[in-house]
């Protein structure tokens, strides 16, 4: 268990650092191509689709740091209406369910990538590449809710 | 089908994360109309087609730094020196620093976190009494949700397809309304408990105005720069950030770079993936629903019992507000507009008007139990029982009722520009 739990924590410092990165490099390609438009009355090429790309990376990255903080959106009338120590109880079958919907979209999320690989011009490779964020992104979520299933948790999901 | 949805809503009743519920129904939703599950990926990555989506975290970066910058301190600092003196003052002194802060973080609780601890030991010190300082400090946690550049406002704009400029627009009269009717129930209410307030006095102004005038300048250069047609939202956002990291960087040198720019980066990485991921697994959702012609049966239905705008309207309060009470803001808007929009437009509403009824509703429902996240927020913050909080914000839940109603039948108030 203490090995799941330092690969747990690297997993986590790496996906911090990866959806941080990822918005630190969208917020500097927006202002740069705001000063090519606007000083040297030029752009850079693709950088509108790379900056889109990288609010799914923000948004993957972040996503799977969201379950080990517990941040994930919830309707929390569990929280009104039932006991802490239930909700302790509930927190791993939850997280358990939540990384099975996580693994069916994974699969359905390589399925299209691979299509995606197969079929695109020889041009637009590279944006399937980017978008390989989305497969990645269901796989860490899956192996996030994973790990919080089999770690479990002190708090409850009402503790803010 | 009808039992797996049930079974859905009883899991999201218990804690299942939203994005993992509305995930289970997409997938059991294709595999019913016998469709391939990566038809839902498809939808997902048109997602990055959105031309106006790298505004949401880079607004929320902007948020979230001011947050941590220690703008909270300031902007109360400065509306206590020009408000303070107004009978109420200091309750009016909040509820325009809420209004001010809410708009840029996003009604995520962090207005009540860090705006509440300053100012409960202020209204209580000057005599307010305990019931109106709780309630104006719950309800006032969502105060701004309609100034721009407010991450709901720029949600319903993506997932309704409507311009955001319109939506910024269309929010200034009824969020400056509601404002103006919570400032003269604290004006009487200062009146009547005979609550203190300072005489105003120019230095002391003028030093509050020095501190905070660069935080106060951030939605005016923003609403110039969009309205003035000199950036783009998705430029405004990526503005905004830059100056709030210089502002907290290098001007107020409340930030260290060095330290703190990786976890705030990090801390605006959570928020924005557990509110995108939601609109990234409805989105596949909402189109399998359109598919199956959902909106145009619900519409159907509609049209057999209902035979006028007001009618529908009505309902519209009635149902949003149930929604208010159950789901928060952000799914709210995924999974709710998508539905409501084509009904809305049948019965003659203007998208950008039902975009402010729709904010108006949920707004109020942030305060309204069962699952109003202000009142979880502000009872952990207060350290007091849910049921008084929400007790202690009736009457401001009140005011917003009465203004619920001026903002849904009176639509030029929202479309004042048009």
């Amino acid at each position: 268990m203490l090995v799941i739990k330092h690969l747990h924590n690297r997993l986590i410092q790496l996906e911090t650092w990866l959806a941080a990165g990822s918005l630190f490099l969208l917020l500097a390609l927006a202002l740069l191509q705001i000063l090519a438009r606007n000083f040297f009355d030029a752009g850079i090429a693709e950088a509108d689709t790379l900056t889109r790309y990288l609010v799914l990376y923000v948004t993957f990255f972040g996503a799977a740091v969201a379950v080990q903080r517990d941040r994930h959106i919830k309707i929390d009338v569990c929280c009104t209406l039932l006991s802490p120590a239930l909700l302790r109880k509930l927190y791993r079958p939850t997280q358990l369910l939540a990384a099975l919907v996580c693994a069916f979209l994974a699969d359905a999320a390589i399925r299209y990538w691979r299509d995606e690989w197969l079929y695109a011009p020889d041009h637009e490779r590279w944006l399937v590449l980017v978008g390989l964020v989305i497969p990645v992104g269901f796989v860490l979520l899956t192996i996030q809710f994973s790990l919080a299933a089999l770690l479990g948790r002190e708090e409850t999901c009402c503790t803010l | 089908m009808l039992y797996l949805v049930i079974v859905l809503v009883l899991l999201a009743l218990f804690g299942l994360p939203l994005f993992a519920v509305l995930g289970a129904g997409s997938l059991l939703f294709a595999q019913n109309s016998d469709l391939d599950s990566a038809l839902l990926i498809v939808e997902l990555n048109r997602l990055a087609t959105s031309p106006n989506l790298t505004a949401i975290p880079l607004f929320t970066f902007a948020g979230v730094a001011l947050a941590a910058g220690g703008a909270p301190q300031r902007l109360i600092r400065l509306f206590n020196a020009l408000l303070g003196w107004l009978p109420g003052g200091l309750a009016i002194v909040a509820i325009a620093t809420c209004a001010f802060f809410t708009s840029f973080s996003g009604a995520s609780g962090v207005t009540i976190l860090a705006l509440g601890g300053l100012l409960y030991p202020v209204l209580r010190k000057v005599h307010y009494p305990e019931r109106f300082a709780l309630g104006l400090l719950t309800t006032s946690g969502s105060l701004g949700l309609l100034f721009a550049p407010s991450l709901a406002i720029l949600l319903y704009g993506i997932v309704a397809g409507v311009n955001i400029d319109e939506m910024f627009l269309a929010g200034i009269v009824p969020g400056a309304v509601l404002m103006i009717m919570l400032g003269i129930y604290a004006g009487f209410t200062g009146a009547r408990f005979g609550v203190h307030h300072h005489t105003f006095t120019w230095h002391v102004a003028l030093r509050a105005m020095r501190s905070a005038y660069a935080d106060i300048l951030l939605p005016v250069l923003i609403i110039v720069g969009i309205f003035g047609g000199f950036v783009t939202i998705s430029e405004a956002a990526a503005c905004t950030a830059l100056y709030v990291l210089v502002l907290e960087g290098f001007i107020h040198r409340s930030i260290s770079l060095k330290n703190r720019l990786v976890p705030l980066l990090a801390d605006t990485a959570v928020l924005v993936g557990s509110i995108l991921i939601i609109l990234g697994v409805a989105i596949g959702l909402t189109n399998l629903m359109i598919d199956a012609q959902l909106p145009m049966k619900l519409l159907a239905w509609m049209e057999d019992s209902i035979d006028s705008q007001l009618k529908f309207l009505i309902l519209l309060n009635i149902f949003l507000l149930a929604v208010g009470a159950m789901m928060d803001i952000f799914s709210a808007t995924v999974v709710i507009v998508p539905l409501i929009l084509p009904l809305a437009q049948r019965f003659g509403v203007d998208p950008v008007h039902l975009g402010i009824i729709f904010l108006a509703n949920l707004e109020i429902g942030y305060s309204t139990p069962p699952v109003g996240i202000n009142l979880f927020i502000a009872s952990q913050r207060f350290e007091k029982p849910i049921l008084g909080l929400f007790r202690a914000a009736l009457p401001f839940l009140g005011i917003m009722l009465v203004w619920l109603v001026i903002v849904t039948y009176l639509p030029f108030m929202s479309l004042w520009w048009q």
